[in-house]
Order: structure tokens, then C-alpha cells, then sequence
């Protein structure tokens, strides 16, 4: 069954250009979200394998998105995307329960090289 | 790699558009309020969305700036005190760059001013204190010294991480957290924290307290991204149990906001979305809709409502009892078909905002060329308007705006002089009433001179001395709608002599819309636009000259009479009158008025007598047509210059229909002015 993964990301670009690598790859994307309280409601939802997480967004931050959804589901697969000199914000998502990240600018292949690990695969 | 063939390529320069114009009027507000910090964190995600995707896209000039800029922006948030014009400035500096940029993004060559731009935002930036590195830093694991159980095996571990590593200490806190889920960490080194900001390839050493064989541990970090090589064997010799007093109570801190987050309220555990703080209502979801589907959608719920009304037309034609029943569907179909277009127009309405977003800059920019101190108040910024309607007041209500900076408001010593306050106020607002929006351009400057107004009406040859003199001064301020007639002699470099105020009343009314000016000598004025909330369905008539059809908006008919002038005038009459409800009214050609043959042939005509402002008047046509319901749409350039047109249709039959402007067809007949003969016929359609 192919995995499924929730993008969250409020840049509709960026959201676009991971669906692509995603849909490519095989992976169901199951779901989009542009904010971190779209974010946590839609994963409670879908209960996706695999969430990508923004880190600064409107609403709420995807480190408390993280959080929150670590809280709901310990075993939740969260994967940090950030942009180049957010170093500190990545580790504090990752103290807040994040799997693993990924460092904008990224190609197709660095991301489904970071998720094919972190989903054991 | 920029790869400028990118098939969300228009995405990006929408998105990075959208944020750069908020962008500029949130650095505006910076300067005028003190900023609070969710202005901050609405400027750095803006920037920092923009890098984001640009440096997916490979826009490296993009990004350096971006980067550069928010770092600046990270550390004016944490400056105390006031921010500094010359900051502010420079970042207006990497907006307008980046605005640039994203405008002509296939150029190949490495652009000297960005360079440049890079080293001076960093300048600043380096002249601030990080927060990052004073506040924000994620919280050091305590310095608890890890015990354990002195039986279990320790492994002497390392993992070299790869080169392309772009965040380093994240990735050893990665690995960190792994060792410590297969056993007692007892050292590592470096720490995540020695590591951040350092480039990849870093060799991380560490000691385990487990049980796991060697080999499950290095597989499990293996595993993990970025991780090129991992050794695990067993330490030579098992240390001894740290020793030392026990650790103090560690109080639950939770780690430092980082420095860009939002307060926001911990969420319920309930489906419904969390509770929020006031005022920081989170809106309905939303989705990005191209304006051009939207338009596509209105056309196409217009089509269905004159499908409807054909399948009327046809069924009056059937027999009686099946016409009743028929005709009763057809009724419930309209109902419905009426309100999808209601619900398609709203979903065009669009905030005031989107338009003003951009003054404040330019009032900024405006005042320092002017050597003026000008104060900007926006309000009712969420005030809807049709798309249509926003996009055709863009230029009129820059114009007005640059009108009252450079002619309304004095310098700041006549302000003084005349007991004003040397900061010129200019309001702009927007206020909703039943179907119509009102915006007003309000400045507290000179007010307008009648006196100057009437002799220039007078030299430009619009109207007789006479006719001037009789004006009262709040008509002799409309004067300045005429073509030519500017209050003040000297063009200058911000407001320029040409466009005119005439171009500014042309658009609103083809959109429907009405301007007027209040004025007052030396307490400022206020230029009124009335605009319909949104392009409503008109009833029209439809009129036959000279072989060309045209709407007129039936709320305007009085009533149509057939009339036999050519009895008294023959043909080519401009200006009779014929006999309306006991009542004598001005009759005029359509047909002479836009310079069109008349088909008709000579003996009784129709008219359509019209009301406008109280005062009646008579139009002659060559045959009444029909009835229809149809969207009115602005004219597009160069029809919006036609006298008399209010707008355009496009009929059942995929014809488009223009619609005539009562008001300016009163204008055209001179029906206002009893001192002049009505003129003959200006521009043709």
C-alpha cells in the first residue's frame, strides 16, 4: 500500500513542488495543509505515515505543530523542512519530537532519500 | 541551477509578489507605530518564505538577499529601542531588489548591486546582537552528568556525517537521540550545539552504556540520513560510575520561544479548531483561486441566466396549460441560477486592503521627494469590493493619493503658518452602504481655490465667464474635473500635468461609479468616489440604431412613446422636445449623438425617455429590440474613453452588447447646461 503523507508548508510553491516529488515516487499525498492549526487538525484526520513540516508559518509555529502532533501519536513520522540558517529553529523541532529533516534548497532525491530512512525502508 | 523553466515557476513570483507588496507596507508601519513582535514575525515569514522557495527554484540572488534581510530582521527584533530610519530603509532596499529580481528572473549575470546590497544588510545586521545566540538557542541538554550501570557494556562509537550536510548539529542531535534510545549516553562529542552552523563532514564521537550488540547499533545509525560511515565497537575498558552529588531538581522550563514564533494558545483536544486569542482569529480555510477562473466562472453563470431567459421567451410560445408549468420550472431555475451568481460575485469580492497595501510606501516615498511630513491613515481596510471593481481603481486612487500629497497638503512651514500641525494628515477610507462602497481621499491641506478654478474653466475656453460666475464654489470645485483645468500652473515631477482628474472621474463612472469633491479653503478636501459594491445584474432594454444594438439600464427609463418629430424638424434634429406625461422634454437622436447613420425611415420613431438627477430627457432609436438581464462589465481601454457608454454585456448569443450611460448621455446632450446649445456629437463609438 503506498504510504501516505501529509504536506504542510504555507508557500502553495513549495507545497506544489513536494506533492510532485511525492506523487512521483509513488507516496499518496493525502493531504495539504498551509498553517500549523490546519496542520495538527488535518493529521488527527488522516492519521497520514509521513508529515513534512514548514517551520515558520502563520497561526502556529511547525515546531508546536510538531509537538502536538508527537503528542497525539508518538510514533508520528514529522520531517522539518527548512530553509538554509534555521539551524536552531531544526533542533528545536527536533527536542519537540521531529523524525528528521530536510534543508531547502533540496532535489527530489534528498528528500525521498531522508523519508525512505526515516519510514525504514 | 536556476531553473527558470520550473513549472511552478508563475507560483513563485505570485506568492513572492503577494509577499513583497504586504511586505512593504508592514516596513511602513514600522517606522510610524512601535513595532510589537507580530509585526516582526509577519516581516521575517514573508522574507524567509520567500527564500525558502527561491532556493528551491536555484534563485541564489534571490536567497542571498532574502537571508541577508532576515537576518537583519531577526536582530531589529531583538533591538531595544527605536529602530533607525537608515534600518528601515535597507530594508525597503532588499525589497525593492527583490521585487526587482523576481521581475526579470531569466537575467544570467551576476548583478554587481546585489552584492553590494548582501554586504551592507549584513553590515547591519553584524552591528546587532544575535538572538539566537542570546535568547533563542534551543536549551542545552542540563549538564546532568548521565550514570550508568557500571555492568553494562560500553561501546566507543563513531558516525562521520556526510559532507553535504547542510545543518550539521541538527542532524548530531539526530544522532544523539538515536544513541540514547539503545542505551545511557555517557559522552558525545562534539555536541549539536558545537556543531551548528558548520559545514558538513563532521566526525562525531561517543560513549554508550547498552546492552545492544555493536552491530544492531550501527545499523541503527546507519540508517539515518546523511550518516556516510559508522564504527561501533566495544570500549576497552569499562570507566567508572561517575560520581558527584546528585543532580538538582531540574524545574520544567519549556525551551525558549525561538525567536520567530507566534503566541499561540495550546489547542484543545477536540476536532474543533483550537481556541484563539482575540484578534488573532484564525480565518476560514481558504483556497488560492486564479483570478481568471473566477471571471470564467461568472461568465458562465451569466450564460446560464440568458439560457433561462431564452427557454422563457420559447415557452410563451407553447400551448397554454403546459406554458403555465413550464414557465413555473423555468421561475425556480432563474431562482436558483440568480443565486449562483450572487455567490460567484461574492466569491470575487476582494478587501479594500489589496489596494492600499502599496500607498504607504509610496506616500513614504512621495513625502521625501516632496520635503513633506505626511501621515497615512487607512481605514475600513477590509471593506469588500468586485475584483473588477479594485483593479480598475488602482490607478485613479494612486492619482488622487499623489494629487493630495503634491498639490493638497503644504510644506510644513505654511503648515505652521497657518496653525496646522506640520505633518500633513491624508485619510483614505472605505466604508460600505447598502449595494455601494464609498472611498474617500481626504487630506488636511490648502483646499481648492474656486476662484482659480473658475478662471481657468473660463481660459481653457470649457464654459462662458458668465457661466463660471454663476457657479457656486462647491460646483466650481467640479470644475476641476474638466479636461485641462488643474488648480495649480506649475507641472510637477510627482503629479504631472495631463492625466488629469477628468481620467480619474471617467474610470468611476465606467465602472458604475460617481466622484465628487468637498472642499474647504484651508482646511483640506476630500474627494468622494461612490462605487456599486459589485457589477450587478442589469435589466436592459435593448435599442436598434443604425443597425448596431445597445443595452440602456431600464432603472433609468421612464417609460418609451413612439414620436413623429420629423414633422416639425426633419431629419438630423439635435435638440426638440416632445410632450412626456404633461411634462415637455428635450428629445435627441441617438443615431446624431454617436455619429450613426439612422436607418429608420422618416414618420413616427420610438423613444426612451430617461430620468437622471430629477431632469428628463428623450432618445430617439430606430426600433425597440427586447429585454434583457444581463452583467454589466467595465469598458476596457479605449472604449472607457467613449462619452455616453457605461459598459459592456455579452448577450445569449455570444454578442457583445454595449451598454449606454444615461448620465453621460445627459452630459453628451447638455441637458445640465441650459446656457449652451446642446453640442454636437463628441467622440463616436
Amino acid at each position: 500500500m503506498p504510504k501516505r503523507v501529509l504536506i504542510v508548508d504555507d508557500a502553495l510553491f513549495m507545497r506544489n513542488t513536494l506533492r510532485d516529488i511525492f506523487s512521483a515516487a509513488g507516496f499518496t499525498v493525502a493531504g495539504e495543509a498551509d498553517d500549523g492549526v490546519q496542520a495538527v487538525n488535518l493529521f488527527r484526520e488522516l492519521k497520514p505515515d509521513l508529515v513534512t513540516m514548514d517551520i515558520v508559518m502563520p497561526y502556529k509555529s511547525g515546531i508546536d505543530a510538531t509537538r502536538e502532533i508527537v503528542q497525539l501519536d508518538p510514533n508520528a513520522v514529522v520531517v522539518m523542512c527548512s530553509a538554509l540558517g534555521q539551524e536552531s529553529l531544526v533542533m528545536e523541532a527536533i527536542e519537540a519530537g521531529a523524525t528528521d529533516f530536510i534543508v531547502k534548497p533540496f532535489r527530489g532525491e534528498d528528500v525521498l532519500a531522508v523519508v525512505k530512512k526515516v519510514l525504514g525502508e | 541551477m536556476p531553473s527558470a523553466s520550473h513549472k511552478y515557476l508563475t507560483l513563485f513570483v505570485a506568492e513572492a509578489s503577494e509577499h513583497l507588496a504586504t511586505l512593504q507596507s508592514e516596513l511602513v508601519r514600522l517606522e510610524q507605530e512601535p513595532p510589537a513582535a507580530p509585526l516582526w514575525d509577519a516581516i521575517f515569514r514573508r522574507m524567509h518564505s520567500v527564500k525558502g522557495s527561491a532556493a528551491t527554484l536555484g534563485f541564489s540572488r534571490i536567497v542571498d538577499i532574502a537571508h541577508a534581510a532576515e537576518n537583519l530582521i531577526a536582530r531589529l527584533k531583538g533591538k531595544e529601542g527605536k529602530i533607525e530610519r537608515a534600518e528601515v530603509d535597507l530594508l525597503f532596499a532588499a525589497t525593492d531588489a527583490l521585487v526587482k529580481e523576481i521581475v526579470k528572473l531569466d537575467k544570467k549575470e551576476e548583478d554587481e548591486s546585489t552584492i553590494t546590497l548582501v554586504d551592507r544588510l549584513a553590515k547591519a545586521a553584524q552591528a546587532l546582537p544575535d538572538p539566537a545566540l542570546t535568547a533563542a538557542r534551543p536549551a542545552p541538554p542540563p549538564p546532568v552528568p548521565p550514570v550508568a550501570d557500571p555492568s553494562l557494556p560500553r561501546l566507543d562509537v563513531a558516525v562521520v556525517l556526510s559532507k553535504t550536510c547542510a545543518a550539521p548539529g541538527a542532524r548530531a542531535m539526530i544522532v544523539q537521540r538515536k544513541l540514547k534510545a539503545m542505551g545511557t549516553l555517557l559522552e558525545l562529542e562534539p555536541t549539536p550545539a558545537q556543531l551548528m552552523q558548520q559545514k558538513g563532514g563532521a566526525r562525531i564521537t561517543a560513549l554508550l552504556a547498552t546492552l545492544t550488540a555493536t552491530d544492531e547499533v550501527r545499523e541503527a545509525l546507519v540508517a539515518l540520513p546523511e550518516v556516510d560511515h559508522v564504527e561501533v565497537r566495544m570500549a576497552p575498558a569499562a570507566r567508572p560510575p561517575e560520581e558527584g552529588p546528585p543532580p538538582p531538581p531540574v524545574p520544567v522550563v519549556s525551551p525558549p520561544q525561538a525567536a520567530m514564533r507566534e503566541k499561540t494558545p495550546m489547542p484543545g483536544r477536540s476536532l474543533t479548531p483550537a481556541p484563539m486569542e482575540p484578534g488573532e482569529l484564525r480565518p476560514e480555510p481558504t483556497v488560492r483561486v486564479r483570478a481568471e477562473a473566477l471571471d470564467q466562472l461568472l461568465d458562465q453563470a451569466a450564460d446560464v441566466m440568458h439560457g433561462i431567459a431564452r427557454l422563457r421567451d420559447a415557452a410563451k410560445r407553447l400551448p397554454e396549460p403546459a406554458a403555465a408549468r413550464l414557465e413555473a420550472e423555468i421561475d425556480r431555475l432563474r431562482r436558483t441560477a440568480r443565486e449562483l451568481h450572487g455567490r460567484v460575485m461574492s466569491a470575487r469580492l476582494t478587501p479594500f486592503s489589496s489596494l492600499t497595501e502599496r500607498l504607504p510606501r509610496a506616500v513614504r516615498d512621495l513625502a521625501h521627494r516632496l520635503n513633506k511630513t505626511i501621515e497615512l491613515d487607512v481605514q475600513g481596510a477590509d471593506v469588500e469590493l468586485d475584483r473588477t471593481v479594485i483593479e480598475a481603481l488602482g490607478d485613479p486612487l494612486s492619482h488622487l493619493v499623489r494629487n493630495a500629497a503634491d498639490h493638497g497638503l503644504e510644506d510644513p512651514e505654511t503648515r505652521k503658518r497657518a496653525g496646522k500641525p506640520g505633518r500633513g494628515k491624508l485619510t483614505l477610507s472605505a466604508r460600505r452602504e447598502r449595494d455601494k462602497v464609498f472611498v474617500e481621499v481626504q487630506d488636511d491641506g490648502r483646499g481648492m481655490d474656486a476662484a482659480a478654478l473658475r478662471r481657468k474653466a473660463v481660459k481653457s475656453a470649457a464654459m462662458t465667464k458668465e457661466a463660471a460666475d454663476a457657479l457656486s464654489d462647491d460646483a466650481a470645485y467640479e470644475l476641476a474635473f474638466l479636461p485641462g483645468v488643474s488648480t495649480r500652473d506649475d507641472a510637477t515631477e510627482v503629479s504631472g500635468r495631463g492625466v488629469g482628474l477628468d481620467a480619474v472621474q471617467r474610470k468611476v463612472e465606467s465602472l458604475g461609479g460617481k466622484v465628487s469633491i468637498r472642499s474647504t479653503p484651508g482646511k483640506g478636501t476630500t474627494f468622494v468616489l461612490e462605487l456599486p459594491l459589485s457589477l450587478s445584474m442589469a435589466n436592459l432594454l435593448l435599442v436598434q440604431v443604425g443597425g448596431e444594438i445597445y443595452g440602456v439600464p431600464l432603472h433609468r427609463v421612464l417609460l418609451t412613446t413612439d414620436y413623429d418629430l420629423s414633422a416639425r424638424g426633419g431629419e438630423g434634429f439635435e435638440a426638440r422636445s416632445l410632450v412626456v406625461m404633461g411634462e415637455l422634454v428635450r428629445a435627441y437622436g441617438l443615431a446624431k449623438l454617436f455619429g450613426l447613420p439612422s436607418l429608420a425611415p422618416p414618420g413616427p420613431r420610438p423613444f426612451v425617455v430617461m430620468e437622471v438627477d430629477g431632469l428628463r430627457f428623450a432618445i430617439s432609436v430606430d426600433r425597440l429590440v427586447g429585454q434583457e438581464e444581463s452583467v454589466l462589465k467595465p469598458l476596457f481601454p479605449p472604449l472607457d474613453r467613449v462619452r455616453g457608454l457605461a459598459g459592456i454585456t455579452v448577450l445569449g448569443n455570444g454578442r457583445p452588447l454595449l451598454v449606454l450611460d444615461p448620465r453621460g448621455l445627459a452630459e453628451l446632450c447638455g441637458i445640465h447646461d441650459p446656457l449652451k446649445p446642446a453640442p454636437a456629437a463628441k467622440g463616436a463609438a
